[in-house]
């Protein structure tokens, strides 16, 4: 038994050693070298990257990420809750209901943002049908702003969240609803001291599974924002395309990961649902 | 209650699907700007004859069935072996791959090929995209069938080999019959991911490796273009029908 | 049945494998719109050789794929200002000019470029200037870089998505030169970038032209050749060279070091500097050609475009991008994200 679960086990230890530690091991190996004059690294061995992470023009960059990132989610908890509840309790068409919150997601990401950017537009369809209507007289600015770039991570990511949330609200004992129920609550009652405190775990993983994307994203903040801001995800692209600075976008990519992980041990730590 | 709970996932459907619906009614539209003016097919005809769109798609097929099928069969075998035994060292990582920014990871890896890569005198292409994509794919993989493992009857394979069956047996006859759903969803789900793959895929593609996500990125930053309207609706009637269909496999 | 699937998925990944077949093949990586529908054909019947084509829209989407040396690619289409960092970095082979023969085809301009005045590593290719794409039935039509500073164009105006530009434009409005490198003068031109902002709709690059042709925008900073396509597709646009000065960029063929074709790849090279070729590339992708003899065969409502060709008046004004010292595109990095955050 021991031997096949080691059989078992070797080529995925094997992978994720040669696909996902390894290079993120050379991460590390480049944040302590120097940028070299045009690119790439060179010796010698230094700190300084690490240093500038201290600086607070990138520390306002991080922030502000988080504030965005933190924005994205709780929109994400506010919609997906109750599109999760209703998926719980919709029976037979569980299913199909869960295949239509996945659909979106069959096109490319970047075709759906195009899609956005098409409706949002100021000749956009929004702004062209309110126009015909009579009910405003100029275009509303509704793209590259950070409205535009919220829209986009919520549609985005809400699946993340509707989907570990709905396996947990399915697990929940129906008894526990029915016993809230004859003790004399309401439905809302129900909703808020029951369920809620009992989704919690599905709803911290769902969370995380928002908010670490939303904390990375390069595209949607670019390409909604018009390149008016500057998030860490466009930061890390920066320093290895037009900055040319490998070391210093090694060390924001490794502090980004740093705050992931501490994020997951603060969810293990509360005891929440395992991610794996 | 009920009412306000309908109503909020109508309107939550509503938002997943707008943008969707415009993109199909506009792949019909005989204008390229905003605006109505007929019914056309010549975006569809456009997509049809462009060569580098059919190069790129039969490109993302390969990578999508490869990485697909590989992360499965291994992701499969691991998830099985961390339920018959939990791997703290196994399991960590596979939850920090599956939080890992996209950007984060498609820079390590490109550092990975470039270093190990050039070492070994290998040139970038369809094997490093499809490595990558394996590489993601994987927790993924792992999660979808540890979760369906996980409300499963341990005792049953107990029974296997009490009545004689070997450990391999067990799992061959008995547990892996009745994980796959589990497996089919997990291998949908990374075929979608990886179809799908934008920022990870640009960063280690080669000269052979151009994918759909590529050119459309390609095509829409030179400006608003039907023709990926009409791509992206093929797209997603082509995979909504495939997974349809499946779900009629699993069931029968 | 579960060997079959196994059978077929190896298949797969076999059929991945070898996808590279035995043909002689060259592999070019360009800026899209930069050939005609007929060019690679003529080229593969001429000589039997397969050319594998693709584009890119960014010299720092083609760095990057090329920086790792592994990236299979033979010929690519840096901007002059890349030049020198790839030659330093070891990415560049050095032409064999017996090979060019039809060097001699380039226009006056670039026979001795300053970026590489011996023409040791590069070929001219296309060329264009950043300047100012409005709609002319504005009441008056921005003639400076300084006009898009004024209110007028709150909320309709755009800037190119690009350290070098932006800020290559705020330089300019100061008197400065582009390729200003102390930190006095990069710090000036950040300040009026900073007052600009304000005023811009967003940073966009290529993304802008169809906004512009649709009315959303009504003035942008961009490239001369995209701002033609624009003008093509909208009459009422035009392209203004801003009286401050501007910039100018040359699009040069070179051959990676990395490529194991570096025959065919001058082969190719040469294939691009026939007369005859440059022109009908022109004629159908309406850019400015490097190649002399080219423009000379081109009827004159392609070789008098105005946004594509300046008068020898107007090109006095412009000055050719420079690759920036180490130290300066790490302080204009800064200032760059500076003015994003804030």
């Amino acid at each position: 038994m021991k031997r096949l679960r080691l059989i078992f086990l070797t080529p995925a230890a094997a992978l994720l050693a040669g696909l996902f530690v390894a290079p993120l091991a050379i991460l590390a190996v480049y944040t302590v070298l120097t940028r070299g004059a045009y690119g790439g690294v060179s010796a010698p061995f230094t700190v300084e990257n690490w240093m500038r992470l201290a600086d607070p023009l990138y520390l306002a960059i991080v922030w502000r990420s988080f504030v965005v990132a933190g924005v994205s989610t709780a929109i994400c908890v506010v919609l997906g809750f109750p599109l999760a509840l209703f998926i719980a309790r919709s029976g037979a068409r569980k299913n199909l209901y869960l295949a239509l919150v996945m659909l979106p997601f069959w096109t490319s990401f970047l075709v759906r943002t195009y899609a956005w950017m098409f409706l949002l537009r100021d000749t956009g369809l929004i702004n062209t049908m309110l126009l015909a209507m009579g009910v405003i007289s100029e275009p509303l600015p509704l793209l590259y702003n950070w409205g535009a770039v919220i829209v986009g991570l919520v549609y985005g990511y809400l699946p993340f969240l509707v989907l570990p949330l709905f396996a947990t609200l399915e697990r929940m004992d129906p008894a526990l609803v029915e016993a809230s129920a004859d003790l004399g609550a309401g439905p809302w009652q129900t909703v808020w001291r029951v369920i809620l405190p009992l989704s919690a775990p599905g709803l911290r993983a769902g969370a995380i599974l928002v908010f670490i994307p939303c904390l990375g994203a390069y595209l949607t903040p670019d390409l909604l924002g018009g390149g008016k801001t500057i998030l860490i995800g466009t930061l890390i692209q920066n320093q290895f395309t037009s900055a040319r600075d490998w070391p210093f976008g090694s060390a924001v990519a490794l502090g980004l990961m740093g705050l992931v992980m501490v994020l997951l041990w603060l969810h293990a730590r509360r005891g929440g649902e395992p991610l794996v | 209650m009920k009412r306000v709970l309908a109503v909020s996932a109508a309107m939550l459907f509503a938002f997943l699907h707008l943008p969707l619906v415009v993109l199909a009614v506009f792949s019909f539209n005989s204008s390229r700007l905003a605006v109505w003016e007929g019914f056309s097919l010549r975006w569809y005809a456009a997509a049809l004859r462009d060569g580098q769109l059919g190069e790129a798609s039969a490109n993302s097929l390969v990578i999508a069935l490869v990485a697909t099928a590989a992360a499965t069969a291994v992701g499969t075998l691991c998830a099985y072996g961390l339920w018959k035994r939990d791997s703290r060292a196994i399991g960590v990582s596979l939850s920090l791959s599956l939080v890992t920014p996209e950007i984060v990871m498609g820079i390590s890896l490109l550092a990975l090929f470039q270093w190990v890569f050039r070492f070994l005198g290998v040139q970038l292409g369809l094997h490093t995209v499809i490595l990558a994509h394996v590489s993601f794919c994987l927790a993924l993989v792992v999660i979808v069938v540890l979760a369906r493992l996980r409300t499963m009857d341990a005792t049953l394979e107990e029974a296997a080999m009490d009545l004689g069956a070997s450990p391999w047996q067990a799992f061959r006859r008995v547990t892996l019959p009745s994980l796959m759903p589990g497996i089919v969803s997990a291998a949908l789900l990374a075929f979608t991911i990886s179809f799908d793959d934008y920022v990870i895929t640009s960063m280690v593609a080669g000269v052979d490796s151009e994918t759909l996500p590529m050119v459309l990125y390609a095509i829409a930053r030179r400006g608003a273009n039907p023709v990926v309207n009409a791509i992206s609706t093929v797209i997603v009637f082509g995979l909504g029908l495939l997974i349809i269909v499946s779900e009629r496999l699993r069931k029968a | 049945m579960t060997r079959r699937r196994t059978l077929f998925f190896l298949g797969l990944s076999g059929l991945a494998g070898c996808t590279r077949g035995n043909t002689p093949r060259l592999n070019v990586f360009n800026w899209s719109n930069y050939v005609g529908d007929d060019t690679l054909a003529r080229f593969e019947a001429r000589t039997g050789i397969k050319v594998r084509y693709a584009i890119y829209e960014s010299n720092e989407e083609m760095l990057a794929r090329v920086m790792t040396g592994n990236s299979g690619w033979d010929v690519v289409f840096p901007s002059n200002y890349f030049i020198e960092p790839m030659r330093e970095m070891g990415l560049l082979a050095r032409l064999d000019r017996a090979r060019l023969t039809n060097l001699a085809n380039l226009d006056a301009l670039f026979q001795r470029p300053a970026w590489d005045p011996a023409l040791a590593w590069c070929v001219p290719y296309m060329w264009g200037s950043s300047g100012i794409l409005y709609d002319t039935r504005l009441a008056d039509a921005p003639r400076a870089w300084a006009d898009l500073w004024t209110p007028r164009f709150q909320g309709r105006v755009t800037m190119l998505d690009d350290p070098a530009e932006v800020f290559g434009a705020a330089l300019k409005k100061l008197g400065l030169s582009l390729n200003s490198t102390g930190e006095a003068e990069l710090r000036r031109a950040q300040g009026e970038a900073m007052k600009q902002k304000p005023l811009l709709r967003a940073y966009l690059n290529a993304e802008v032209r169809d906004q512009i042709v649709a009315g959303d925008i009504a003035a942008c900073q961009l490239w001369a050749t995209t701002a033609q396509q624009a003008i093509d597709a909208a009459p009422h646009l035009q392209y203004a060279y801003p009286r401050e000065g501007f910039a100018l960029y040359a699009d040069c063929a070179v051959v990676l070091r990395e490529s194991r074709r570096a025959g065919l790849a001058h082969e190719f090279l040469n294939y691009l500097l026939e007369p005859e070729v440059a022109a009908g590339i022109v004629r159908v992708s309406r850019t400015a050609t490097a190649n002399g003899v080219a423009r000379r065969m081109l009827p004159a409502e392609v070789s008098g475009l105005r946004a594509l060709y300046p008068d020898a008046e107007t090109l006095e004004r412009g000055e050719w991008f420079q690759a920036l010292p180490a130290a300066a595109q790490l302080l204009r990095d800064r200032l760059w994200t500076e003015l994003k955050s804030a």
